[in-house]
């Protein structure tokens, strides 16, 4: 009896805590700024120093450039940008390394899908969506 | 509109009476009961276990882990299929009684992730059993795992709506 009472005692106090599950599909889930989540890209922004392509330890991210359309200008612009989220692993590496931050991490980790197909984000993709963006680098 | 179309609105039926088909009920109970295979290979193993704990808790949406195939719904591949693995996954998957579902959590059960040019690893478990919803991430947090399982309940009630019968 006095331990069915020291039992009781344990669990109705466990009652007065606070609660601590997220109610996630209702509410959002708070996370830390340091989030990895999808990649944010900004093509106006992206210089072509293939810098990101190099560092990809699962080498999912391909790219291609085309010269300036204004001659008096150097340098190349973004044509096609890609990263195959079938082996992307967010290790955060190519917003790391990019010299002119044209490529940063979101807190978006929504991206389950029913076909690998859909897995392959192209430029528009990855530039479209504005939401959550790490705070630090957020244009 | 006919007399008993008619009938049924001037009563008020239609209105007061929640209409079905028993497919779409069926959907509907085996989308809000789906039991999860107690089942990991790798580090995405773990966050499936964070997402059955307080935090998460994966019992809101009538998912428990049960210890047996034959009393489970659905096969979480949480991890790398290497190749030694790969004959006891498609067995695994086998025992399950249907209607059986398969979701690929991370890029290893997706398409090989990181060990992808490995002489070991099957790059994606869907080259062993059908998987109807890929998560990718390594490992993707628990949050996006319960998005993952909402997404294949939607599927589940889409498929009962639009009539495609599982065994």
């Amino acid at each position: 009896m006095i331990g069915w009472l020291k039992g009781m005692k344990y669990t109705l106090n466990q009652g007065t805590k606070e609660k601590i599950t997220y109610q996630y599909p209702e509410e959002p889930i708070p996370l830390p700024d340091r989030f990895r989540g999808i990649q944010k890209f900004y093509p106006e922004k992206c210089i072509v120093c293939n810098q990101c392509v190099n560092i990809c330890p699962t080498d999912c991210i391909q790219l291609t450039g085309k010269k300036h359309p204004d001659p008096k200008k150097r340098g190349k612009i973004i044509e096609t940008y890609d990263i195959n989220f079938e082996i992307c692993i967010l290790c955060d590496l190519c917003t790391e390394v990019c010299p002119t931050e044209a490529i940063i991490m979101t807190n978006n980790f929504e991206l389950a899908e029913y076909s690998r197909s859909k897995l392959y984000k192209n430029l528009d993709d990855l530039n479209n969506h504005v939401t959550n963006l790490r705070e630090e680098n957020k244009a | 509109m006919d007399v008993k179309g008619k009938l049924l609105e001037d009563s008020g039926v239609q209105r007061n009476v929640f209409f079905t088909t028993i497919e779409q009920l069926k959907a509907w109970s085996r989308s809000r009961s789906l039991w999860p295979m107690t089942f990991g290979l790798a580090c995405c193993a773990i966050e499936m276990m964070g997402t059955g704990g307080a935090h998460y808790d994966l019992d809101r949406f009538g998912s428990f882990f049960r210890a047996s195939p034959r009393q489970s719904d659905v096969m979480i591949v949480s991890g790398t299929v290497t190749k030694k693995m790969a004959p006891v996954i498609k067995r695994l998957y086998e025992q399950m009684p249907e209607p059986k579902w398969v979701i690929a959590m991370g890029s290893c059960a997706t398409a090989g992730g990181p060990y992808v040019y490995s002489y070991s690893v099957v790059q994606g478990v869907d080259q062993v059993v059908p998987v109807d919803v890929y998560i990718p991430g390594c490992p993707p947090n628990p949050a996006a795992l319960i998005h993952g399982i909402r997404m294949l309940q939607e599927k589940i009630r889409e498929d009962g709506k639009r009539g495609k019968r599982v065994k």
